[in-house]
């Protein structure tokens, strides 16, 4: 008898499973457009909530391509969650670094760290917004406080994790405070730091939206919240879609990073750059 | 002598923090602090107190909040869970499922809020709507990660004891999967309360969302730092009780938890 | 007495044949033959080490008895009936101790009883003795995480005792173990073995081991997995440690290298 749950996913091939993704999406698709066209009385109430996706598709066309406004708004979200997470993650790893070189720093630290991590930080956002004003300022700031906790726990927990038989061999040879810090706790945590840097994206993301939503003059938050209002939702569910498409392409830039960062965790990707640093030292093959 | 250390430590920090406030007050009243972008700390103080102890207004939207955040919780984790049950155990479900996951994933749910305000209006249902869309994920991968934990040495120990599949999903998956569900429920309870205060910032009539967001377009800052003490105190407080549960529950993850059971499992048998 | 006088009266301390096989082949896949014509002949009480190296189908073997694999061909008894599925009779030990975390010593213990049917005081009476005898006594109520290695194995053999199985498999029972640790088992398990009066299948990867808990020692050879040869050892017992020292225990040990010879 075999508990079927945990058996190792068949392996199955690409030619069998895309079909079946693809009819099943197809199918959702065609059930949302009866859903609008047959399950509502009134066709104002049904475009309000279920909008037919042949018109969001139009919508989508007409943002991006005829009327174009969607890239000036992508553009300015896009500027705030990078702002705001280069900064946030500046800030974060600043204080990791600091938190693992200074024992006292570390010790008066923690309850601020506790304090931060309980708040719901994203809860300045209106604070910011009053004293920033509408423009991008109070949302690079909103992104970089929400942002800035990922990679400072994630690097101190890196930096701080490190394999003691690793240290004592560093301090055998010699090595200074500088150079092991630099050339054991930097190297191994990087794995660490990299996946501090994704969560930074994704929370500066999130971070700029909601301060685009309390008070903004563009952005994406606030042009789903304008196509809400007119209530040409078709329009709103196009704008939702552009983000969660901009929110995927970061998403895959970032595992990008990560892969090529962290090369040593890929066979592949471990012997070209093998081979690339024997070309660099001159040794021939 | 342990608690005589644990006092100590603990006076450290409040050591830290009065020094940190005070410094803060001195700076705002000689050092010229402009205190439109951050007022004194006695002032916020004051507030607060004004808020608790004198007009007692705060305690309403304290409710609102978190009934909304509750309620909002356990929708989110029901669903979660749900979904993480379904696909663990089937593997045609987890497949197909899967791209719409990433899509959740990428997407920051706080960007749907405009639409669940268009359908759900001004009140309750909003708020609990945007809690559950937000916080139901971490359960849904968390559990689902849980229970996905491949054991074989457990598998061929339960088969060699002729055990059937209900009987090891209830004695050994399950709890095997303890952890990983806890981990899922810390963080959509935080989530679940990030979510409620961000659709109050939308549009809400009560709770303290709109309440700082009140003080803070009026510029009344010391009000909306003291709203944002309150929410501190409320992330506080949820924060700790999930931690404290999940001590309770996963309790042999340390070793004060596994004497504590150790004691109590020998006064039942024995 | 001579050789082959104290060879028949060790023979006839053991009872009925419990476990045979005859020509058991067992093929994963279609190209990995892990066992191949196994013929093997186990009579009650014995004590059986199976050793080789990697890939000799020792594990195998252990698992087809056991019911956890089908064999590919051949003929599989134990006690008169076909092999299928894992039964009752049979207890297993594995390498890792395979205790819950989250449920103490006994309650580990009393997991193959839960799983039958409904836990009574007399089962907690046996749990309780189960776990003096492995010398736990006072451990009852620890968790795994409390405690260390060979005694979460001794654990382990408890809850093995506790299903009341007369025919014992045990797969390396002691192999993440230091040596002094497993040297005490080794010691305390046929002790055990003795007084519960259990038919034993024992796999190891050390030779030592595998020689002074046995009566018979069946030599595999890898590629494909066979058994190569059956090896009596007659040394009485209760056994001590240092028999191992011994120029008749050495001889066997030559035995049993000249048959692993290059594999």
């Amino acid at each position: 008898m075999s508990y079927s749950t945990t058996d190792q996913a068949k392996h199955v091939s690409v030619f069998r499973t895309l079909p079946v993704h693809l009819a099943i999406f197809a199918g959702l698709i065609l059930l949302w457009e009866i859903v609008n066209l047959y399950g509502f009385e009134d066709r104002i109430q049904a475009d309000m909530i279920a909008p037919r996706p042949t018109h969001i598709v139009l919508a989508m066309i007409d943002i991006f391509f005829i009327d174009k406004t969607v890239w000036h708004h992508l553009g300015s979200t896009f500027q705030k969650a990078l702002l705001g997470a280069s900064i946030g993650t500046v800030i974060g790893m600043g204080l990791a670094i600091s938190a693992t070189l200074s024992e006292t720093f570390r010790k008066y630290i923690k309850p601020w760290i506790i304090l931060m991590e309980a708040t719901p930080r994203i809860a300045v956002g209106p604070i910011f917004v009053a004293l920033l004003g509408f423009g991008l300022w109070s949302a690079v700031a909103l992104a970089a406080l929400v942002a800035f906790f990922g990679p400072f726990v994630n690097t101190f927990q890196g930096l701080m994790e490190i394999d003691e038989e690793s240290e004592e061999m560093f301090r055998s040879l010699g090595a200074s405070k500088f150079q092991t810090f630099w050339k054991l706790r930097f190297a191994s945590a990087l794995q660490l730091i990299s996946a501090g840097w994704k969560l930074a994206t994704a929370s500066a993301f999130g971070g700029a939206l909601v301060a685009e939503f309390i008070q903004a003059s563009e952005g994406m938050g606030v042009l789903i919240a304008q196509y809400v209002i007119m209530i040409t939702m078709d329009y709103a569910f196009a704008a939702l879609l552009s983000v969660t498409i901009f929110g995927y392409i970061l998403f895959k830039i970032m595992e990008y990073m990560d892969y090529h960062l962290i090369f040593w965790q890929n066979d592949l990707l471990m012997l070209k750059v093998s081979e690339k640093r024997r070309k660099k030292m001159g040794v021939s093959s | 002598m342990k608690s005589l250390n644990l006092l100590i430590s603990f006076a450290k920090y409040a050591l830290s923090f009065v020094i940190a406030i005070g410094l803060w007050e001195a700076y705002a009243r000689f050092g010229g602090l402009n205190e439109l972008f951050l007022p004194r700390p006695s002032k916020i103080g004051a507030k607060l107190y004004n808020m608790f102890f004198e007009t007692g207004m705060i305690y309403w939207h304290f409710y609102v909040t978190m009934a909304q955040m509750a309620i909002g919780f356990t929708y989110g984790i029901i669903i979660g869970n749900t979904l993480a049950v379904l696909a663990a155990f089937n593997e045609s479900f987890r497949r197909y499922i899967a791209p719409y996951a990433v899509v959740f994933n990428v997407t920051p749910g706080i960007a749907v809020l405009p639409l669940i305000i268009a359908w759900f209006g001004f009140g309750w249902e909003s708020k609990i709507a945007l809690a559950t869309l937000v916080c139901f994920f971490p359960p849904f991968i968390n559990t689902l990660t849980g229970l996905l934990k491949k054991d074989d040495a457990a598998v061929e120990l339960f088969q060699t004891l002729g055990a059937s599949k209900y009987q090891f999903f209830w004695k050994q998956q399950l709890p095997n999967a303890l952890p990983e569900i806890f981990a899922g429920l810390k963080l959509a309870i935080t989530t679940a309360l990030l979510g409620t205060i961000v659709a109050q910032f939308g549009s809400a009539t009560e709770g303290v969302g709109i309440l700082m967001q009140r003080f803070a377009f009026s510029l009344d800052m010391a009000g909306s730092f003291a709203s944002l003490v309150t929410m501190a105190l409320m992330g506080l407080m949820v924060f700790t009780i999930a931690e404290v549960m999940d001590r309770r529950i996963v309790f042999w993850r340390d070793a004060k938890g596994l004497e504590r059971m150790s004691k109590k499992r020998s006064k039942k048998i024995a | 007495m001579t050789a082959t006088a104290k060879k028949a009266e060790n023979q006839s301390q053991f009872g009925q044949t419990v476990i045979e096989g005859s020509n058991v082949t067992k093929v994963f896949g279609e190209t990995v033959t892990a066992l191949e014509g196994a013929d093997f002949n186990i009579r009650s009480g014995e004590f059986i080490s199976l050793v080789g190296p990697s890939g000799c189908g020792k594990s195998t073997l252990l698992r087809l008895v056991a019911g956890l694999i089908e064999k590919t061909s051949g003929d599989l008894f134990v006690n008169n009936e076909t092999v299928t599925k894992p039964r009752t009779d049979i207890g297993m030990m594995f390498q890792k101790a395979v205790l819950l975390d989250w449920r103490t010593a006994i309650e580990n213990v009393l997991l193959p009883t839960e799983v039958k049917r409904r836990v009574k005081q007399e089962d907690k009476q046996k749990a309780l003795a189960s776990l003096e005898l492995v010398g736990l006594k006072g451990f009852e109520f620890h968790f795994p995480r409390q405690l260390s290695g060979g005694m979460q194995q001794r654990v382990a053999l408890a809850r093995l005792i506790q299903t009341g199985a007369d025919i014992m498999l045990m797969d390396e029972p002691f192999g993440a173990l230091d040596e002094f640790t497993r040297e005490r088992l080794n010691v305390e398990l046929m002790r055990i073995v003795g007084e519960l009066k259990a038919t034993t299948l024992f796999v190891t990867h050390n030779i030592q081991e595998a020689i002074f808990l046995a009566d018979r020692v069946m030599v595999m050879t890898p590629r494909p997995g066979r058994i190569a040869q059956i090896i009596d050892v007659d040394f009485e017992r209760p056994r001590d440690i240092s028999i191992q020292t011994s120029r008749e225990f050495n001889v066997i040990v030559e035995q049993v290298r000249d048959t692993l010879g290059g594999h």
